[in-house]
């Protein structure tokens, strides 16, 4: 990186303001701000991360030679399990997150600095895709007067996933705990728990604090692994329960079944919670995540009513749809990989090659999976059947 | 009459189909197995012909039906059925059919029940195809009929043209035989159909782990089953095939076994091992086999590839370049754009995702024990299929034992991994037993 260029320091608060900035201004659409962080984040990481700058050289890319974001290279996320990608010193790490995955499987790290850009990232994406008439508190504002001597009627967060406590290295237990710390902090939801405990989910408990929620009339957020909610919905058929949680509530899922004993369509999972929970697929978001991002992505349906359902992101991330035959972007429409350039992840790269494929709708996308259902031409067994590497999702 | 039916068929069609097969079997039983087995065998000695009628129906259908090149479609069907590669260069012939029966059942007194148990198949049989290779399809066709069992075919998506023109060649050759075979086509969905045609005394099913454990679930005795589940085949290369001008032709009979069906079919190699401790002669290896695919890309074009194999290939090729830039031994040759080929040197013994179509691992192991640890994961889960060896010298036959006890089904050299013999025991079992009563299988 050239001396002149921006330190950590200040591409750190470049991010950072953005991130803070009141949502729907000009700026979110400011494509000539995303490019300049991101060229200048990629000559920090180039300089500091040795093995990110070789894979680069390889492809005869440098902070010099590019003319656009587009032109950065992405690293495969299966690279996290094989590598650090640190653009700091080794001592400076205060989190790493892990993929999910078993005690013999190699798992995917990400290591970080500084969680303020990864919290700050969090919290906006979710109150816009997921609580999008309350973004108002997004504005700063001092906590709002807990409610006394009437129903509460906030909203209550239930949370399917292990606590981070239980589950320090996941990426997807310390978002819960941040988006659960941040919204009780300013009054915007109560009741907040997480219902899984041990491996397991703990029904009854998921299950009291929803008569209470229906007690008070109070919207229910129900979030968490699409594993778990299958898990649940287990459970209340076996009990034979069908709930309808109040007006407002919905659900945000993330996930997949990959590696389970059972799968389920997206399509029959929501069916199930609308059949089971009384939440219309209408109102049940899924979140695109990963643990290599600090970013998420989520879907349209409570953000845009009415439009079809497509992956949004916030300003600081943005989505590539590249041919892996060519690695240029597809055209308008056709299948691509997913590449993810996310500006939060200043402290390790910020180019991200899923393993996903994808299609452009509108301004956002829809996430195809990694197998379109097309079946095997051949009987040879690709060998990551067998080998049933976990590099997707999160724990 | 020769039973093709419509695109999509109906439940109620395949319940007809096989109410027909039911007839036609009875009439097959009632006449001498010898008249049978000499069609079968005019059936496969015809397509051996490049120019019959069956293989130029082939040349014509496949490419556009499977993604296959026209010339690997060609080269392909040739080094299998001509046995022009294959070890004992027999290939898939009439007097492969006949020694097939002998060696297996004890010959044609075995059919006719002359002194022995009469060896017959199933009543009916369906058989469920899978993938988009023609010659599994002929195998798994002509197998059952052998016994005398009619066959019930549901083509898979990727090839819906083979198991029409092994019925077409049949109604030609023998239209008795010809009653004896039916092929239907219906999605896998379609739950209806589908019970229908697993109602059928003997099912064949190729697939998955998944695909194969979803049938079985469906298909309980006193019905049949017969499985064949996705296998996977490597190569190692001894010390003596590393070194000088033999290892260019090594690399180039191993570039053809690749080439062939775009490494699709259980018999393509998808790793080499190279045993030695010499770690130059590994890169070597890895040179001398990228040169040679991309020679042989030339000559056998390959064919289509589909997205998420293109992604897979991408992401497996990028993940290598990434452990090279992280200061690992580790070499990528080819795989970028324009090339449709690529070969990944690795560092280690250690088996990797295989993305298929033509993308190749080389991995060093020191000697013949470390290379049976390498592969041990393939044979403990009973997935390996066949290992080409070449340049173990006096130790070859150590080598080879080892791999066999490992589950390998098959051993042979670069360059005729394509073209098993007909007596191959793909899964360890026999081509025929499978479909005779289990008392008889087990005396057989």
């Amino acid at each position: 990186m050239s001396a002149a260029g921006p330190t950590r320091a200040m591409l750190d608060a470049a991010v950072l303001e953005w991130m803070r900035e009141p949502p729907g201004t000009a700026s979110d659409a400011d494509d000539a701000r995303f490019d300049r962080i991101a060229r200048d984040l990629f000559a920090w990481q180039f300089e500091r991360c040795v093995p990110y700058a070789r894979f680069c050289e390889r492809r005869g890319v440098t902070p010099d030679a590019i003319g656009s974001w587009r032109e950065i290279p992405a690293v495969p996320a299966g690279a996290f399990k094989e590598l650090a990608l640190r653009s700091f010193p080794e001592r400076a790490t205060v989190k790493t997150f892990r993929t999910s995955g078993t005690a013999a499987e190699r798992r995917g790290e990400l290591h970080l600095d500084t969680l303020a850009l990864y919290e700050a990232s969090v919290l906006r994406s979710f109150v816009l895709h997921v609580l999008p008439e309350l973004a108002g508190i997004l504005e700063p504002a001092p906590p709002a007067p807990s409610p006394a001597g009437r129903p509460d009627r906030r909203p209550r967060l239930r949370i399917l996933a292990p606590s981070a406590e239980e589950a320090p290295d996941s990426s997807l237990s310390h978002m819960f705990a941040v988006l659960a710390r941040e919204l009780a902090w300013r009054g915007t939801l109560s009741d907040c728990g997480f219902d899984v405990s041990g491996g397991e989910v703990r029904v009854d408990e998921l299950l009291r604090a929803l008569e209470r929620a229906l007690a008070d009339a109070a919207p229910v957020v129900l979030c968490g692994t699409a594993f778990a909610f299958m898990h649940v919905l287990d459970a209340l058929a076996s009990r034979d329960v069908r709930l309808a949680l109040p007006p407002g509530s919905r659900v945000m899922e993330t996930g997949g079944f990959k590696g389970r004993s059972r799968e389920l369509t997206r399509d029959a999972l929501y069916g199930e919670i609308e059949r089971r929970l009384g939440v219309p697929p209408e109102r049940c978001v899924n979140q695109y995540g990963m643990t290599e991002l600090a970013s998420q992505f989520h879907d349209s349906v409570l953000r845009f009513p009415g439009t079809r359902r497509r992956k949004l992101g916030p300003p600081w991330a943005r989505v590539r749809l590249v041919s892996p035959e060519t690695g240029e972007d597809v055209a308008p429409g056709e299948v691509g990989m997913i590449a993810v350039y996310d500006l939060g992840n200043t402290g390790s790269v910020l180019a991200v090659q899923t393993a996903d494929l994808g299609r452009a709708i509108g301004e956002g996308f829809e996430v195809l999976g990694r197998e379109a259902g097309a079946e095997a031409r051949g009987c040879s067994l690709a060998l990551d059947e067998m080998l049933a590497s976990s590099s997707e999702g999160r724990p | 009459m020769t039973g093709v039916a419509s695109n999509r068929t109906s439940a109620g069609e395949v319940r007809g189909a096989l109410a027909r097969l039911r007839a036609a079997g009875a009439a097959l039983r009632a006449r001498p197995a010898s008249a049978t087995l000499d069609s079968l065998a005019r059936l496969l000695d015809t397509w051996r012909d490049p120019e019959s009628k069956a293989r130029r129906s082939l040349d014509s259908a496949l490419p556009e039906a499977t993604g296959f090149t026209l010339e690997v479609v060609r080269a392909g069907l040739s080094h299998a059925l001509d046995g022009t590669g294959g070890s004992d260069g027999s290939g898939w012939s009439g007097a492969a059919l006949r020694a097939l029966v002998t060696h297996e059942l004890g010959g044609l007194d075995a059919l006719e029940g002359r002194g022995m148990p009469r060896a017959l198949g199933p009543e009916v049989t369906s058989v469920l195809l899978a993938g988009a290779l023609p010659t599994p399809t002929l195998q798994s066709i002509l197998a059952p009929l052998v016994l005398r069992s009619p066959v019930l075919a549901r083509t898979s998506s990727s090839d819906p043209v083979t198991a029409r023109v092994v019925a077409a060649s049949l109604a030609e050759a023998d239209p008795l035989l010809g009653n004896c075979l039916e092929v239907v086509s219906f999605p896998t969905g379609d739950g209806a159909a589908m019970d229908a045609f697993l109602a059928a005394d003997c099912v064949v099913a190729t697939g998955s782990d998944e695909t194969v454990a979803r049938v079985a679930e469906r298909v309980r005795p006193p019905r049949q089953l017969v499985a064949h589940g996705h296998r996977v085949s490597v190569a190692a290369i001894g010390p003596e095939a590393l070194r000088g001008p033999g290892r260019a032709d090594v690399c180039n009979r191993l570039a053809f076994d690749v080439a062939l069906w775009d490494q699709l079919g259980c018999l393509s190699p998808v790793s080499v091992w190279a045993v030695t401790t010499e770690s130059g002669l590994v890169d070597r290896l890895a040179e001398d086999l990228a040169r040679a695919l991309a020679e042989t890309q030339t000559r056998l074009p390959r064919g289509r590839v589909p997205i998420e194999a293109a992604a897979a290939r991408a992401r497996e090729r990028a993940e290598a370049e990434m452990r090279a830039a992280d200061g690992r031994h580790v070499l990528v040759y080819g795989g970028g754009a324009g090339d449709a080929w690529c070969v990944v040197r690795e560092d280690d013994a250690a088996i990797r995702p295989a993305p298929l179509h033509r993308f190749v691992r080389v991995h060093p192991v020191p000697d013949s024990d470390a290379l049976a640890d390498a592969l041990r994961p393939l044979g403990t889960r009973s997935h390996l299929a066949a290992v080409a060896l070449e340049g173990f010298g006096p130790d070859a036959t150590r080598v080879e034992a080892g791999l066999l006890a490992l589950g390998a089904s098959r051993t042979c050299r670069p360059g005729s991994m394509q073209s098993p013999p007909l007596d191959w025991r793909r899964d360890g079992r026999g081509v025929l037993t499978p479909f005779l009563a289990p008392a008889r299988a087990s005396g057989a």
